[in-house]
């Protein structure tokens, strides 16, 4: 085991529950692996079907149920070749081919069909990329996964407290509150405030990173894709 | 090679050839042997002082300058010590003499040893 | 829970600050990215001095260690080193002031301070290859130039990721050939628009396509660049026969010119005598 499949080190809070993406297929991909897959990618999916392909809301979830459905009964994970680009492009790529498939058939049921298929790069969001699109969201769905992995580790672990420091202080839209102020609102010295933030911050860290490995290839590809993230 | 060996070289040489043309004027052409030992005397005699000059003081500057007074110095004494046609050849001997000792002095600056100058204690 | 893109934008800042609290060190605020991680600005408490603090995933450190032995007056000192609460690890050195080299080309000095600059920088590269140091990634950002001209050159055997590619030699092995190449492509950096054509051939023999075309080490290519600086001829550049004449006038002018006034002198002398 290399020093990155114990990503706390010495720190024993954080003991690295997942496997990479290709050890899993290699033992056959167990329900719970790919659970994790899905969980991280279905939003995303599905946001980028309806950005990209100009769906509604209904054909949009029912694009991503078939897709995930259809493409991970298929040998998806096997013909995965990590050297040729990540995983996260790989299953974009693969939505794309499935959408567009899915518009032939639906086009060869329509007789003189006049739906036109226009998958639209550029979208309204400043000229962003398909690419960039699918990236941020799966990013957005990633930190996601990981705050709710920090509550319920806070919840386990009689953390509240910190839960919710963190909560008021990073995961706010508003303007952030000062140290005093949040201080004084919880009740608790500063010093206090800071160590349970720093807290947090180190323990989502290290929740991302696990979120990570489980839909990654492996430690590069996990070095490759963290970077991006923290960059 | 020292400083002061550089120059007396040097100052036999050019003063060799300096004094060696005398020969395009007809009137000294047939003094030629003695005018060219003198003028290579001459050179040394300029060649010896700008090397010690040379060993005390390193500036190329200041080696062109004493070379050139030095060589004019010297030209003067023998253009006064000497009578071409009822003259003396003042001008035909210390303006070459004032740049030959010029090309000394800067030889002196540039070629030869310097010696080592002592630890301060 | 639905994140807005700022609480992503903020929690992707803050998940990656470095938790400094076991340490002596205070973070202060982030200076740049190097090739193997972010490099802040920090307080050392105990010694209350400013340093430049690299904080790296641990499995990257090997290569750090190796080159913070590395002591010299273009490398920059390594103080100390330690293990983050996450599992990374951080060096703290020298926090180093000036103008990345781009900038300092950029206010246009004169071309003995680029060749003195250029001196260093080979200086460094040459040292370092005595001691099995590979840069790797030599360009432009990696060199820093300090007020008083002292100049570092930063963030070694880091392998160019995705950086750079005009400073990356064409070789399919990085070694220290491919560093000569780099070399090379600085100094074209680094020259000016109208550069005396001995500099741009030992630019050229430098980014030779070949590696065994290119200088044999760094000494070689300082020793060329000496050779231009005192008006030798360059190894690189095979002059045409009236450049070569100029170049001696130059040096020995001083000499031309008393022996011109001797020559000017007796002429004078010899016409007017006529008059």
């Amino acid at each position: 085991m290399d020093a990155d499949t114990s990503i706390g080190g010495h720190n024993a809070q954080f003991p690295s529950t997942q496997v990479s993406l290709l050890d899993a297929a290699a033992s056959g991909l167990s329900g719970e692996a790919l659970e994790r897959v899905i969980a991280l990618y279905w939003k995303p999916v599905y946001r980028f079907v309806r950005l990209k392909f100009r769906k509604d809301n209904e054909d949009a979830k029912d694009l991503t149920q078939g897709f995930f459905t259809s493409a991970l009964q298929r040998d998806f994970f096997a013909r995965f070749d990590p050297a040729k680009a990540s995983f996260r492009t790989y299953l974009r790529m693969a939505v794309e081919r499935f959408a567009a498939n899915q518009h032939e058939s639906l086009n060869r049921q329509k007789r003189g069909g006049d739906v036109r298929f226009e998958p639209i790069d550029n979208q309204a969001v400043a000229g962003e990329s398909a690419e960039e699109i699918f990236e941020r969201e799966w990013r957005r769905q990633l930190f996601s996964l990981a705050i709710e992995d920090l509550r319920a580790h806070c919840e386990q672990s009689g953390k509240q407290v910190h839960f919710s420091v963190f909560e008021a202080y990073d995961l706010t839209d508003a303007d952030h509150p000062s140290y005093a102020e949040l201080a004084a609102r919880c009740g608790l010295p500063e010093t206090t405030v800071t160590n349970h933030l720093a807290w947090a911050r180190r323990m989502l860290r290290g929740f991302v990173t696990e979120r990570l490995r489980g839909t990654t290839s492996g430690p590069r590809e996990l070095h490759e894709e963290a970077r991006r993230i923290w960059n | 090679m020292n400083k002061i060996w550089i120059g007396l070289l040097a100052g036999l040489i050019l003063g060799a050839v300096d004094g060696a043309t005398a020969w395009f004027y007809p009137e000294t052409k047939n003094l030629l042997a003695g005018i060219m030992v003198g003028s290579s005397i001459k050179g040394m005699v300029v060649g010896i002082l700008s090397g010690w000059f040379a060993r005390k003081v390193q500036s190329t500057g200041w080696g062109i300058a004493v070379g050139a007074a030095v060589g004019l110095l010297f030209a003067f004494l023998v253009a006064a010590t000497d009578t071409v046609n009822g003259r003396h050849p003042y001008l035909e001997i210390m303006f070459p003499g004032f740049v030959v000792g010029a090309i000394i002095g800067f030889l002196t600056q540039k070629m030869g040893a310097t010696p080592m100058k002592r630890q301060e204690l | 829970m639905e994140l807005s893109d700022s609480v992503l934008a903020h929690l992707r800042h803050v998940a990656a600050l470095p938790d400094l609290s076991g340490t002596r060190y205070e973070l202060e605020s982030e200076i740049g990215r190097g090739g193997l991680g972010v490099v802040y600005q920090a307080l050392d408490r105990e010694l209350d001095r400013r340093v430049a603090l690299k904080v790296m995933d641990a499995a990257l450190a090997g290569e750090a260690r190796l080159i913070a032995r590395l002591e010299h007056p273009a490398v920059v000192p390594v103080y100390d080193t330690g293990s983050l609460p996450d599992g990374r690890t951080f060096y703290a050195m020298k926090l180093v002031g000036g103008a990345r080299l781009d900038r300092y080309i950029a206010g246009n000095p004169s071309l003995a301070e680029r060749l003195r600059a250029m001196r260093r920088i080979g200086e460094a590269l040459a040292f370092a290859h005595t001691r099995g140091v590979i840069h790797r990634d030599l360009k432009p950002q990696n060199v820093m130039v300090g007020e008083f001209g002292e100049v570092y050159v930063m963030d070694w055997g880091v392998e160019a990721v995705a950086g750079t590619p005009a400073f990356r030699a064409p070789d399919a092995h990085l070694d220290q050939r491919s560093d000569i190449y780099a070399l090379g492509a600085l100094f074209q950096f680094v020259l000016p628009a109208a550069a005396p054509p001995a500099l741009r051939a030992i630019v050229a023999k430098a980014m030779n396509h070949d590696p065994a075309e290119r200088y044999p080490d760094v000494p070689a290519f300082l020793a060329d660049l000496e050779r231009f600086q005192e008006g030798s001829a360059v190894e690189a550049w095979r002059e045409p026969w009236w450049h070569r004449l100029r170049r001696f006038g130059e040096r020995n002018a001083v000499l031309l010119w008393l022996l011109t006034a001797y020559v000017v002198v007796k002429f004078l002398l010899f016409f007017l005598r006529k008059v």
